[in-house]
């Protein structure tokens, strides 16, 4: 799997899906807060964070999430998570985010929640 | 087996991905499986990240030391640093850091000196526990 970084935001009938792939560690992460925080910041409903194509995660990148889900709930919205690879599940699951983060094994289990 | 690698790099954040290939390697040679080589490259970026992220300047001065089963990982700041605030909902990077750290490898530390920082970690592959 392509390991270089990169995000896109993408209107999908009016739902957001930030689409993210590679690495995210502390030199991508500032890339992946500024587009979430707009995508969340413009969007009128849920959006989705599409988590299928990335490859490595660390403290930097959760810390991100975080901030966006803070930024989501105060505007009384929400962030789903889509994840399918174990050893990213792994590492929400020993930090205790999947008690903050609904996460979701596809972009179409999200949308249909 | 006993072999020890250093690197050293400018503290830059785009450079810490030379650390993560350092530990796959070192981590393979040492008979890691594959989890475990993951678990040594996400605990060796946090370890750079807990130094890089309170210090602009300066270099990180990595050494690995590998045996049969067995990493160490000392890295050392040489450079100023100042401690990031800590989150209060308990879920700041450094907390979230922490308990990567706790979660993947046996033990972990650090200290801290008037003008270097150093932060250490061990790990041993299961299929060498008790060998």
């Amino acid at each position: 799997m392509d390991q270089v970084f990169g995000v896109e935001v993408h209107d999908e009938d009016g739902l957001l899906r930030v689409a993210v792939r590679g690495e995210v560690d502390m030199a991508t992460a500032p890339q992946l807060r500024e587009s979430l925080y707009d995508a969340v910041d413009r969007s009128a409903g849920p959006v989705i964070v599409d988590l299928l194509a990335v490859t490595f995660i660390d403290s930097t990148a959760l810390g991100v999430l975080i901030g966006a889900l803070e930024r989501s709930k105060a505007r009384d919205a929400e962030l789903r998570v889509v994840l399918n690879e174990a050893r990213l599940v792994k590492i929400f699951e020993i930090t205790g985010l999947t008690e903050l983060f609904p996460l979701f094994p596809s972009i179409a289990e999200a949308v249909a929640r | 087996m006993n072999e020890a690698v250093e690197l050293i790099i400018p503290v830059q954040s785009d450079l810490v991905v030379l650390a993560r290939l350092t530990a796959a390697t070192v981590a393979s040679r040492a008979g890691f499986d594959v989890e475990e080589v993951e678990d040594l490259r996400l605990a060796v970026d946090e370890l750079c990240v807990s130094v890089v992220n309170g210090s602009g300047s300066g270099r990180l001065n990595l050494t690995f030391h590998s045996a049969e089963g067995s990493v160490e990982v000392i890295c050392v700041l040489d450079g100023p640093f100042t401690s990031p605030d800590q989150a209060e909902n308990g879920y700041g990077e450094r907390d979230l850091s922490v308990r990567i750290l706790d979660a993947l490898v046996d033990e972990h530390g650090e200290e801290m000196g008037d003008s270097r920082r150093r932060v250490w970690l061990r790990k041993r592959s299961l299929r060498h526990q008790g060998s």
